[in-house]
């Protein structure tokens, strides 16, 4: 064999050979990364913020989002962080501003924009359409912040002082963070703070269930009262629903 | 060839290649009596009172070396996959109550900062965790 053909022969064994070694490692990128046996999967968490319940000087949900998550407030404005907080919106095409007070949270998108940007894909999507932050992963770029079209994504520039909910993690300096549906609440087959505080409270205005499950109130009402979500123009599929907006 | 290598031992030559020999030994010879000159102070000798609350998660070995992977597969678990298991951080507080013992000695004896405890709550010292129980939490 003369030297051309012993590097033809080689070149052709090598490139066979690396081929077949690196098909698992193909297949594997390909692969769902969750797994089948996560106890997420078919469920699918809405919520819906019925205005006429809600009354605009109560803020006990605000109040239980607080003492839950511990959510920073260091009653300067530019650092405070709500989960869920109190907004006026207009009509996009209102030629009269005719604003409305709504309890505006992560709205938990089907197409999480923040989730998009994330650099670093500490931002996702839970098999059951919960949108959270891996804060160890955070690095803090506020991409996501910038993203958000709701304006639900909060930075933590200081320390949280306050620590309320021991069993539950605060946030460190330089990470964003926004509402989780209280998902460690969930797991555990509770309801989100917010909705059982709207119901202690006797207004009820907060509905919580699983969209994918038609019995479920939170189907119900999504199938038959006239619902609205903000800005539904956008394309990003919100799972929070307004009644009266 | 061989001119230039026996030029290189010549008298005046000679002492400085042992101190060149030397300076480039020194550290390895320094690693390895370092042990003995610092027998105390090295992680396997930091004494941690075992609680006596029974069994832990997985065994003594394991969890001496491999308690962050643990730890890392549990929270990939957890906040990607929703499995919440037995396995959390507040349960590693039941029996190890306070951080000041069961953490801080080891990984300050090896000077490695562990930045769990800027989130998640773990009591400093055993009056802390004396509070903790007192306020009704169940770590």
């Amino acid at each position: 064999m003369d030297r051309r053909k012993f590097l033809e022969k080689s070149g052709v064994a090598l490139a066979g050979t690396s081929g077949v070694l690196s098909l698992p490692l193909l297949t594997s990128c390909t692969a769902s990364s969750q797994s089948a046996d996560s106890p997420l999967s078919g469920r699918r968490w809405g919520m819906v913020i019925d205005l006429s319940r809600c009354s605009e000087d109560c803020t006990a949900c605000m109040d239980a989002c607080r003492s839950e998550n511990n959510v920073a407030f260091h009653g300067d404005e530019r650092w405070d962080i709500h989960w869920i907080r109190r907004v006026n919106i207009s009509p996009k095409d209102s030629e009269h501003r005719d604003e409305k007070s709504v309890l505006l949270m992560c709205n938990h998108c089907d197409n999480p924009p923040c989730a998009q940007v994330c650099p670093v894909q500490a931002t996702y999507k839970r098999e059951d359409g919960i949108v959270v932050v891996d804060h160890h992963r955070c690095i803090g770029c506020r991409y996501c912040m910038i993203a958000c079209p709701y304006n639900a994504r909060f930075f933590n520039y200081l320390e949280n002082p306050e620590w309320p909910n021991k069993d539950f993690p605060r946030r460190s300096h330089g990470v964003a963070e926004s509402c989780t549906f209280c998902a460690h609440r969930l797991d555990e087959g509770l309801q989100p703070a917010c909705v059982e505080a709207c119901r202690n409270a006797g207004h009820g205005a907060l509905i919580f269930g699983d969209l994918n499950d038609p019995n479920s109130e939170v189907s119900r009402m999504v199938a038959e009262e006239p619902v609205k979500r903000i800005r539904e123009d956008w394309g990003t599929e919100p799972k929070v629903f307004y009644l009266g907006l | 060839m061989q001119e230039r290598l026996s030029g290189l031992f010549t008298r005046n030559n000679r002492i400085a290649v042992t101190i060149f020999v030397v300076i480039i030994l020194a550290p390895f010879a320094y690693s390895l009596v370092r042990p003995v000159l610092t027998r105390g102070s090295s992680p396997n000798d930091v004494f941690i009172e075992l609680p006596d609350t029974g069994e832990c998660v997985r065994d003594t070995e394991y969890m001496r070396f491999h308690h962050m992977d643990l730890l890392k597969e549990t929270r990939e678990d957890v906040i990607r996959r929703g499995i919440r298991g037995d396995i959390t951080f507040t349960g590693c507080r039941d029996c190890h109550t306070y951080r000041g013992q069961f953490c801080n000695k080891c990984h300050d004896a090896v000077t490695l900062n562990v930045d769990c405890f800027g989130c998640h709550y773990y009591p400093e010292s055993a009056e802390d965790s004396l509070r903790l129980e007192g306020e009704g939490h169940d770590g």
